[in-house]
């Protein structure tokens, strides 16, 4: 429950909104959870049960008249549906390997951004063995290695499966929202801080704080300020030189460079605590651990906003319900990794592929770390959130789409704020979405 | 002389189906009699083993599909020609076919000086020598031929010389010995002959009087072939030929490819044997020559196997089953070319040395100890066994030649690691971890068939066989010399010039050196200018010579035939601007007095096909310098080092002369060192591109034809001879590569750690006496199945050298004066040991305490981790914790992904492993440190990150434990007592490794 502050101005007295917020972070929480020698193996596995128990769910409304069978009792020239994880087989994907057998001066230093090729192939493969996909249905720039889908098709001569339709789990269910009911209140996304990088604008963040707690505008622009219910703080929030982070023992200097980022994102943190709920989400540079899901910022960081019930450090994906609408979220690894190993228009696309494929993040473990879970995949989205974010994204992009069960789904990409100055507000009341752009300008 | 014995080649019987090709020379040899060779193989044992049952009729059938497409009629009724191309030749003393009478004569022929009348003494010795054999005529013919010898300048063109024709191959060498021996002649006493091209093997012999190359295409017109009437053979076409052609195809012939694998059941600790371990699966893929995918792919297992996508698997019950089948698949797909990696010194032994030796007699296999190919007598042909391993050894340079290393350089593929215990515990499984296996023995199948694609053995080869003209089979078991020798003899016939037999190297040389009056060793490989050793940090342009010796070899015409002997240079009295006298006293005549007299090998060497041409080219120096060799020639090869050498001076003397600061250059050029084939000059600029262009200059200046300047070396580390540096540059902006030669750093006996530390930190060494042996042998003491064989690379680190062995001042001395007093003396190698008694006395009062993870200091307040001091920095030093958390997660990620990529499967569990090795020696890597990173370096031989996936896994269980030591500092859940604590803190530890953590908690 969130703490309403008191905005006084003049004798009038906004009240700020409030909402009912619940948690669904467990899923994504580590806790006692080890590492101990377990294999990505287990969480193939588990993805691939639980995603072949829908699929086989589905088919007999799909292709009813044909039989599934395992990669294994493939027969040639036997039509029939088989369900298993896909593999991209991708001649340009970066190997570790590289690392020892190239000589040092031959690699390149610059990354490529994609790692798309021609030659790229895909694999189906289940627990009884991998079978080779043929056919222009399945295009190999669209899927990654992860996903698990259902294949209609037979198998050639060659000991290929060539591939003639495809179904995909779609969008899951939803709880359906009475829309444009009740009171506009709003809810904050913003992501990309990264506070003490170069790029970062300190006023502009103290702008967008003062903003959001009311602290500026007229009697309207506070009006509208007090119906925030919720700020969203999705990753990336401090940068630091990694450099540091290596070394054993660092001079008092050095100590004061490593500590300062998250000094002053705390002092900044603490101005919105004081006025209204926020969740902060770990992402890329923050320090926090690198595989997903991560989990979130130790509370030491943050001395003077943790004090505050208003505080919420969160993993990353990020899942929550705010007056029962359900939000899912990450900083922005998974989405980034499908636009370096798959093709997209743009990154809305990969969003709405993901939903499809019920699967936050396909690509882990494959090219995106990951913990190895044993017993569940927690990247599986059993029920449809009705707002979809992602953080740390070029620019500001955002659309609504429609299931055919009817469900909706805000997609929304959270640009950089150190790099855009633009924040994303939400109408929890309709769904509808708009920017916010800060932005300074000096004229002498 | 007659000879007889019909050449029987029995070759791959590609869809253009074989023939058997036998010698055809103007003198045909009447044939009269049988003979019986012991070379070869005939036992009438044969096919007695034919009682099908119903199971194998299944499997015939089964098989069927993969036969070859049956030949036309036209081939059986003998209406056509039938062209082939030639990939092995072999020849077999047998019957010859009275119908064909002018067919079947062996190519047996020899020249020697001699006079007719010696025949009937030959005969007479000839009989003695062979009395057990039942050749009624030995010496078939002696005929007179007018020809010349190779050796000297001579001014006639010819001279008498005797062939003498004998009846079977095996003879040449006894009657060459008689002959050598001296024979009595009435009249003239004892005398002694030098014979000529006595020594040439058969088969080679034989196609160089037809003119055949090794992997040509040959044409057995119609009529002229007969098929055999008895059937030896499951060969498709088997007959007689007599006409061989060169045919005018470069293409391949599609041949079938076999590349298999086998796989036995071990036992714990001990290498496979025949006699105890069975075979348990054999996988098997065909593969036609050009082609990308294999078009049979199949596996025998012994005992029920779970199905493979898109290969046919095969089981059986026992293990005689799996060998018959795999001989009934190799009879039916006829494979021309039988490759598999290392199946020479494993696969096929353990096939032959199986108990019941039935099976390879069954099979007919005879593998013939020395040279590497299956001559396969029952089923009739003539499989060539294409030895990966050994092709690998003799053309890469690897630090490993085991499949997986092989692999992954030229593929980027790496194959799992099964150890040999692991295999055993996989066939006991289910059908499932059987399957496993069979995947696993697959892959190993088919690895060695794409390198034999990405590396194009098959082209390479068949064009060096053609270019050399020897068979394949040589180019693979055989030195450089059989080459030159087979280029000279085809030349030589052309020429009408025949090679004299040079019997013994030693004495023969001996004769030269005093016929010369020089010590012609001298000038055997001394073309190395002194080198300035030093660590240069201006950039040295390096002039190279562009095929030096074949250039040198013609430019001054030096051949063995216009070597001219000190005698016959006082007789002959030529004048002295139509000889060469060489740097070395030679003396070669010019070419405007021998016309075409150039090197004939040089000559052809500069029409060709590249590749194959640059190795060989550059082997005849090495041939005509070899004192073993087949013909020796040392006047050659050292007028052509002293020439090279002279090359050498005189390029460094133009240089220095020309590239003076007098000369209007900046600054004064230095040759720092010149090699056999290279001038490395410092000019002294300090820009890459300035030394680039000064280089270019000079390389036009000296000469256009034989001085290329290609690379400067920017910054070069010149140690001594042989031995040195640098960064290699061909353009001014980015350097290509470093480049080293002859110092630890490209030795293939460094690990890669320090191959990578490169040039500051080359800390092992060889030198430290047979550190290898000891090593392996200690190796061979812990597990006898992982021990090294001969052969195999073991990379080992030394972390203390034997008295006296100082590698490290061998590096650094050009760089650092006083070397060893600044690395090995002072402050920083002084190491100070605090003797802490563990339970004695003093110790008793002694107690753990938990420290400041910031400061060390001793925290008093067991609740905390940090003391009241450090309190401030909890965000700083978690931040630095967590850091190496994120940095250890992005590790093992990739790690484990990466040995799933290399397994193939995203389901199942990565089993590359020695799982029980490993974990036994990380718990010992905990106590002792980093000895056991090294033994573990080694276990895992070949993955270079199998390590580190290890180390990634046992470290994430570490830092882990640091995250939440450190998250007590919140008490986040502050009701933890210290006993929730000590069991928090060992349940990470203990899942891991068992060990309890007394240090951390009191």
């Amino acid at each position: 429950m969130a703490v309403a502050p008191r905005e006084v101005d003049s004798g009038n007295v906004l009240q700020r909104k409030q909402s009912m917020y619940i948690s669904l972070d467990e899923s994504f929480e580590i806790r006692k959870e080890m590492y101990r020698g377990q294999q990505y193996s287990q969480i193939y596995f588990a993805r691939l049960h639980l995603m072949r128990t829908l699929l086989y769910s589905l088919l007999p409304t799909w292709k009813p008249h044909l039989p599934s069978c395992t990669v294994l009792g493939l027969e040639e020239g036997k039509e029939c549906i088989i369900v298993g994880t896909l593999y991209k087989h991708m001649k340009l994907k970066p190997s570790i390997l590289d690392e020892y057998s190239k000589e040092r001066s031959s690699s390149p230093l610059v990354k490529p951004h994609n790692f798309m090729h021609s030659d790229d192939y895909l694999v189906l493969e289940d627990e009884s063995g991998r079978v080779k996909l043929r056919g222009s249905v399945l295009l190999p720039s669209v899927y990654v290695t992860g996903i698990v889908v259902a294949l209609h098709g037979k198998e050639t001569g060659a000991g290929d499966f060539m591939v003639e339709d495809i179904l995909e789990a779609g969008l899951p269910p939803q709880i359906k929202l009475p829309l444009n009911s009740g009171e506009d209140k709003y809810v904050v996304f913003v992501s990309g801080l990264s506070v003490g990088s170069s790029s970062a604008n300190p006023l502009h963040f103290q702008l967008f704080v003062d903003h959001i707690t009311g602290h500026l505008g007229d009697e309207k622009e506070q009006g509208i300020a007090a119906q925030i219910v919720q700020v969203v703080i999705a990753g990336n929030s401090v940068e630091f030189p990694r450099g540091l982070l290596n070394g054993q023992n660092l001079g008092s200097k050095d100590q004061s460079r490593l500590s300062e980022p998250i000094k002053e994102l705390d002092i900044l943190l603490t101005q919105v605590a004081a006025g209204i709920p926020f969740d902060i989400m770990p992402g890329t540079n923050d320090p926090a651990n690198f595989s997903l899901p991560q989990q979130p910022l130790h509370r030491c960081l943050f001395p003077g906003s943790a004090a505050y019930n208003t505080f919420r450090s969160c993993t990353n994906p990020h899942s929550f319900e705010l007056d029962n609408v359900r939000f899912l979220g990450t900083s922005g690894q998974n989405i980034d990794d499908l636009a370096k190993y798959s093709d997209g228009k743009s990154k809305l696309e990969f969003l709405e592929r993901t939903l499809r494929w019920r699967h936050i993040a396909p690509t882990a473990p494959n090219t995106l770390g990951c913990y190895p879970f044993t017993d569940r995949d927690p990247f599986f989205i059993e029920n449809c959130p009705h707002v979809y974010f992602v953080g740390n994204q070029e620019k500001y992009e955002t659309s609504l789409i429609e299931g055919s069960d009817g469900q909706v789904v805000r997609l929304i990409c959270i640009p950089k704020f150190a790099e855009t100055g633009i924040a994303v507000v939400l109408n929890l009341r309709n769904l509808e979405c708009h920017a916010l752009s800060f932005g300074t300008h000096f004229s002498s | 002389m007659s000879n007889k014995g019909n050449t029987r080649k029995r070759p791959p019987p590609t869809p253009h189906p074989a023939a058997t090709p036998s010698p055809q020379m103007k003198h045909q040899a009447a044939m009269e009699e049988e003979e019986l060779d012991e070379d070869i193989f005939l036992e009438e044992t044969l096919l007695q083993y034919e009682e099908e049952d119903s199971q194998r009729r299944a499997f015939a059938e089964r098989l069927a599909k993969w036969k070859r497409p049956a030949l036309s009629t036209s081939y059986l009724s003998q209406s056509e020609n039938i062209v082939f191309q030639q990939l092995e030749i072999d020849y077999v003393v047998g019957d010859s076919h009275k119908g064909l009478l002018p067919s079947s004569s062996a190519a047996l022929l020899e020249w020697v000086l001699m006079i007719s009348p010696v025949h009937q003494i030959l005969e007479g010795r000839m009989r003695e020598a062979n009395r057990n054999n039942a050749v009624p005529k030995f010496v078939r013919r002696i005929e007179l031929v007018q020809r010349r010898s190779i050796m000297h300048y001579q001014q006639q063109n010819s001279q008498p010389f005797l062939k003498i024709v004998v009846a079977l191959p095996t003879m040449v060498t006894t009657c060459r010995g008689i002959l050598d021996r001296g024979i009595q002649i009435d009249g003239l006493g004892m005398k002694s002959f030098m014979t000529y091209e006595s020594n040439v093997l058969f088969a080679l012999r034989f196609m160089i009087d037809c003119n055949i190359v090794g992997g040509n295409w040959i044409e057995v017109p119609h009529g002229k072939y007969k098929k055999t009437a008895e059937n030896r053979s499951y060969c498709q076409l088997q007959f007689d030929c007599l006409h061989a052609p060169e045919g005018e195809f470069s293409k391949m012939a599609p041949f079938r490819i076999l590349s298999f694998d086998i796989e036995c059941a071990g036992r714990k600790g001990l290498f496979p044997e025949p006699s105890h371990d069975p075979v348990i699966q054999i996988a098997n893929l065909v593969t036609l020559q050009g082609e990308d995918q294999p078009f049979v792919r199949n596996v025998m297992t012994l005992k029920s196997c779970s199905p493979i996508v898109g290969v046919d698997v095969m089981s059986f019950d026992t293990e005689n089953e799996v060998l018959l089948a795999w001989k009934d698949f190799i009879r039916e797909v006829d494979p021309d070319i039988i490759i598999g990696y290392n199946i020479c010194k494993f696969d096929l032994p353990y096939l032959i040395q199986l108990p019941k030796e039935s099976y390879l007699q069954l099979l007919g296999y005879t593998v013939t100890k020395k040279s590497f190919y299956l001559v396969h007598s029952y089923l009739g042909f003539v499989s060539h066994t294409f030895l990966l391993r050994p092709a690998m050894q003799r053309d890469h340079k690897l630090s490993s030649y085991s499949l997986n290393s092989v692999s992954a350089h030229f593929l980027n593929e790496q194959k799992e690691d099964v150890h040999h215990s692991i295999i055993s515990d996989l066939q006991n499984g289910n059908s499932e971890t059987r399957r496993r296996l069979a995947v696993y023995c697959l892959k190993d199948a088919y690895l060695p068939q794409r390198l034999l694609d990405k590396l194009m053995f098959v082209y390479n080869y068949v064009e060096m066989a053609r270019v050399t003209g020897v068979p394949i089979s040589f180019l693979l078991s055989r030195g450089q010399s059989i080459k030159v020798l087979s280029q000279l003899l085809r030349k030589a016939k052309q020429k009408n010039l025949v090679i004299p037999n040079v019997k013994q190297a030693g004495s023969e040389q001996g004769t030269y050196e005093g016929a010369t009056g020089l010590n012609t060793k001298v000038a055997a490989r001394a073309l190395v200018l002194e080198a300035r050793a030093g660590f240069y940090e201006k950039p040295i342009a390096t002039l190279d010579f562009a095929s030096l010796y074949p250039s040198i070899m013609m430019a001054y015409n030096l051949c063995y035939c216009t070597l001219v002997t000190p005698e016959d240079a006082r007789k002959l009295n030529l004048p002295p601007e139509c000889v060469n006298k060489t740097p070395s006293g030679e003396i070669f005549v010019k070419s405007n007095l021998q016309k075409e007299a150039k090197d004939p090998l040089v000559k052809a060497v500069l029409d060709g096909r590249q590749l194959a041409l640059k190795i060989s080219a550059n082997s005849v120096y090495g041939f005509t310098g070899a004192t073993i060799g087949q013909l020796p020639c040392l006047e050659i090869s050292s007028s052509v080092t002293s020439y090279g050498r002279q090359m050498i001076e005189h390029t460094k003397k133009l240089v220095e002369d020309k590239f003076t600061v007098v000369g209007g250059y900046e600054h004064n050029a230095e040759v720092i060192y010149g090699d056999t084939d290279s001038v490395m000059v410092q000019f002294g600029v300090s820009s890459v591109e300035a030394a680039m262009n000064l280089g270019r200059e000079a390389a036009d200046f000296i000469s256009g034809t034989f001085i290329k300047f290609e690379k400067v070396y920017y910054p070069y580390l010149l140690i001594s001879k042989k031995r040195y540096a640098g960064l290699y540059w061909t353009n001014p902006t980015k350097f290509d590569k470093m480049d080293t030669k002859g110092i630890e750093t490209v030795r293939r006996d460094n690990c890669l750690l320090v191959k990578n530390l490169g040039l500051t930190k080359t800390g092992d060494d060889y030198e430290v006496k047979a550190a290898h042996v000891e090593l392996a042998e200690r190796m061979r003491k812990r597990d006898a199945a992982t021990a090294p064989n001969v052969g195999d690379r073991v990379p080992y680190v030394i972390i203390k050298a034997a008295k006296g062995a100082k590698p490290l001042l061998r590096i650094f001395e050009p760089i650092l004066k006083n070397a060893s007093k600044e690395l090995l003396q002072g402050s920083h190698t002084r190491s100070i040991s605090i003797s802490t008694p563990s339970n004695s006395g003093i110790m008793k009062f002694a107690k753990k305490q938990l420290t400041c993870i910031g400061c060390k200091a001793l925290i008093s307040n067991s609740d905390h981790t940090l003391c009241s001091h450090c309190k401030g920095r909890e965000a700083e030093l978690y931040c630095k914790s967590v850091a190496n958390v994120a940095d250890l997660e992005e590790l093992f990620g990739k790690l484990w992904t990466q040995c799933q990529e290399c397994q193939g499967s995203l389901h199942q569990d990565v089993l590359c492993t020695r799982f029980s090795v490993v974990l036994s020696l990380l718990i010992a890597s905990l106590r002792i440190g980093s000895l056991v990173l090294i033994s573990a370096y080694l276990l895992s031989r070949d993955c270079p990150i199998f390590y580190r996936r290890k180390k990634a896994q046992k470290d994430m269980a570490e830092a882990r434990f640091h995250v939440w030591l450190e998250m007590f500092i919140d008490e986040i859940e502050p009701k933890h007592s210290i006993g929730d604590r000590r069991q928090a803190v060992t349940d990470v530890f203990s899942e891991f490794f068992n060990i309890s953590l007394k240090v951390f908690c009191r």
